[in-house]
């Protein structure tokens, strides 16, 4: 019973510092690429964490064949999700003006 | 310790969905609040599961998977009706 406990306990430090991580980056980027790789990448692993300290320390078996259905359904559809809110940003006319600065800065550099 | 982790969880959990309700309330472009809007149905998906956990009972997570199907395919739905509305104008 500790032990489960003390592994819950390392993935929810984990999934804590994923997401603090995760909401300093979606303020601090300036383009919405960057934006979309810090909230899709870091929020997923913060609640994929989150899910497997769920998973630990959940009170019976019903639940934690329901949570296991869950953690698959969630690993399928978050990279789904993001990979369609990137290809809106792709084909927006929001994103040419984001292309063209870091086009410019690449040239900078 | 098993309700300590739960109310630390649950507390870290709306700090994030807060942060990212102001995000998606800033963000200048679509984009932006789409990728808010990302991050958000995420956590309020781990807030339905956390709550179902903590109290017990496992209707709550039924109800986690079907918010999860149907807000994937809100996505679809939202970025299709987004495009088309920019392609008429």
């Amino acid at each position: 019973m500790i032990i489960r406990e003390i592994l819950s306990l390392i993935a929810f430090l984990i999934g804590t510092a994923f997401g603090i991580v995760g909401m300093i980056g979606l303020f601090r980027f300036k383009d919405p690429y960057s934006r979309l790789h810090a909230g899709s990448l870091c929020a997923t692993t913060a609640v994929f964490s989150y899910l497997i300290a769920l998973l630990l320390l959940s009170p019976s078996l019903a639940s934690t064949a329901r949570l296991i259905i869950l953690i698959v359904f969630f690993l399928i559809s978050a990279p789904t999700g993001s990979s369609i809110v990137a290809r809106f940003i792709w084909e927006s006319e929001d994103a040419e003006k984001h292309r063209s600065s870091m086009a410019k800065e690449d040239k900078g550099l | 310790m098993s309700s300590f982790i739960l109310s630390g969880m649950q507390i870290a959990l709306f700090s994030f969905a807060f942060i990212t309700l102001i995000r998606l309330m800033l963000g200048p472009t679509s984009s932006d609040r789409l990728v808010a809007l990302n991050v958000l149905s995420a956590v309020s998906l781990a807030l339905l599961i956390l709550w179902g956990i903590r109290n017990r009972r496992t209707l709550y997570l039924d109800v986690a998977l079907v918010y999860d199907i149907f807000g994937f395919l809100g996505f679809l739905a939202i970025t299709r009706f987004l495009k088309h509305r920019k392609e008429g104008r």
